[in-house]
């Protein structure tokens, strides 16, 4: 299975679309990169959390309004991580052989919500049972992350820091990013407290916007495309909602360990073997955690390939050089999907003045919610 | 004897561990036990995990604990604002399982370290609610 074509609209407060109209720029701008006819298209999965979006089962407005009917459509949900699982259905549905050219759309629409509406859904992202009756945040479950991290391995506030500047400075070289304008060390740091340790510089953005990949199987890849991008590897697992039923120090996500397991044993590659990663980093410290969790990093010592720069271009392993979720923004269900649309830019050989030079072989990872679903894709050009 | 009477907010009302709020008011920190297989879960469960047996006995909990990592929360859900900042932590039982609880606010932050040791009292609030907090 390949992608054939993929698709991006500019994330942000995004007050001049709709749900649906968000979703066609993607789609558009896809089915022009594929070169495609779009009646060949023979079902669309729709990736998006739908408790943000005023429409219920938003796959059936938007399949409409791409033309896609009468084909299967559907909607896919896996909070954050949704395009992740996006991916791998549509990947299924195409190696069963049930369909043969799938779309996979990403879109979210977040900021017609009023912030008491964005706030009484954020005090729910916990498990309601146990954990939300006591004032729960996403930042705050992330937050004791990082406090354990800080605690175990030494890992400052500075460190943190670094991967916002890091991505913020990309993210001014992105023009789908949301924020276009980089920051230092100095302002992250006097940002207000969200949850302790986490600032908000420390913080993604909820935002609008949307992504499309075009996937086919290998016959249709080679036939209409003459640059596919492969999927070589695919791995996706859960965890407990409930941080009190994890396990460990909290320093480390074991559902993405476990999702990068399957994908690096179904690609047969290494970790060392990446050439550019898309990490999620809904949170500065959610970055540093991932780079150990996929194996760029040992354990703790995540902060070292920040400070000796091998995250950025030219280094070791360049991580979220469009910017990342810090800079480009969070349309939750989009996310995924535009990480894997910069992959595969990458790996074309595509990305401009971002562009990994020779890149082969590209990571995306994906955590939804509070880290109980983690997508890991691996792609190849 | 709603569930919402538990936590600080009570967003679930129904629920087959309803149960516990009554424990709670007797000052008591209720936990389940499988019938079958002993498995002690907390939160209780009505149903268990290991051996998908629907039939548990209650017990108590001792509330000794040690704290494995918080936060201090600035920037809280609607029913929560007139709070901030609160403190909520993670932390293990010496009885195996882990807790996730609110901190005590009279603690003064810089005491607190990871791995420190901390009790899990009962504490009630306005109303008829009732929930659990870690203490030093």
């Amino acid at each position: 299975v390949a992608i054939i074509g993929v698709g991006h609209s500019k994330f942000g407060k995004r007050s001049d679309a709709s749900l649906r109209e968000l979703a066609f720029e993607a789609y558009n701008d896809a089915i022009n990169d594929a070169e495609v006819e779009p009646s060949r298209i023979d079902g669309s999965v729709v990736c998006s959390a739908t408790h943000y979006d005023k429409q219920r089962s938003p796959a059936g407005v938007v399949a409409e309004y791409l033309g896609l009917n009468p084909e299967p459509t559907f909607n896919v949900e896996a909070a954050c991580a949704s395009s992740a699982v996006g991916l791998r259905t549509a990947w299924a549905l195409i190696s069963s052989g049930l369909h043969d050219i799938v779309a996979v759309v990403g879109v979210q629409k977040m900021t017609e919500l009023s912030s008491e509406e964005i706030q009484e859904l954020m005090g729910r992202a916990g498990d309601v049972m146990w954990e939300s009756p006591f004032g729960t945040t996403m930042p705050a479950y992330y937050a004791m992350y990082a406090t354990a991290h800080m605690s175990r391995y030494g890992t400052s506030e500075e460190d943190m820091a670094l991967v916002t500047v890091k991505n913020r400075k990309y993210g001014s070289k992105n023009p789908n990013a949301m924020f276009q304008r980089p920051v230092t060390v100095e302002e992250v740091l006097k940002s207000r407290i969200v949850s302790s340790p986490l600032k908000l510089f420390d913080c993604c953005a909820n935002a609008d916007g949307a992504a499309c990949l075009v996937l086919a199987n290998s016959e249709q890849a080679k036939k209409l495309s003459d640059r596919p991008v492969w999927v070589a590897g695919l791995g996706l697992a859960s965890s407990p909602m409930a941080l009190a039923g994890r396990k460990g120090p909290m320093t480390s996500f074991e559902v993405s360990k476990n999702a990068a397991k399957a994908a690096y044993e179904m690609a047969r590659i290494k970790p060392s073997d990446v050439d550019v990663a898309e990490v999620h980093d809904s949170f500065s410290i959610t970055e540093i955690l991932n780079y150990e969790d996929l194996g760029f990093a040992k354990p703790g010592r995540g902060p070292m390939l920040l400070r000796k720069h091998e995250t950025e271009l030219g280094g070791s392993i360049p991580v979220n050089v469009d910017g990342g979720l810090l800079a480009k923004g969070h349309p939750v269900g989009a996310t995924g999907a535009s990480q894997l649309f910069t992959i595969v830019k990458q790996l074309r050989g595509e990305a401009g003045d971002l562009q990994v030079d020779g890149a082969k072989v590209g990571l995306a990872q994906n955590i939804g919610g509070i880290g109980m679903y983690s997508g890991v894709s691996l792609l190849k050009a | 004897l709603g569930f919402e009477r538990f936590g600080k907010f009570g967003y679930v009302s129904q629920t087959k561990v309803a149960q516990m709020v009554s424990f709670l008011e007797k000052d008591q920190l209720p936990a389940t036990r499988c019938k079958k297989c002993k498995t002690l879960h907390f939160p209780p469960r009505a149903d268990c995990q290991n051996c998908r047996n629907p039939s548990v006995d209650w017990v108590t909990l001792d509330g000794s604990c040690t704290l494995i990592t918080f936060t201090e929360v600035h920037f809280a859900p609607p029913q929560f604002q007139a709070d901030v900042p609160y403190l909520l932590g993670l932390a293990e039982l010496k009885e195996g399982p882990r807790v996730f609880a609110p901190v005590d606010s009279n603690i003064s932050r810089p005491t607190l370290r990871l791995g420190i040791h901390m009790v899990l009292r009962v504490v009630r609030r306005s109303g008829d609610g009732v929930y659990y907090q870690l203490q030093k």
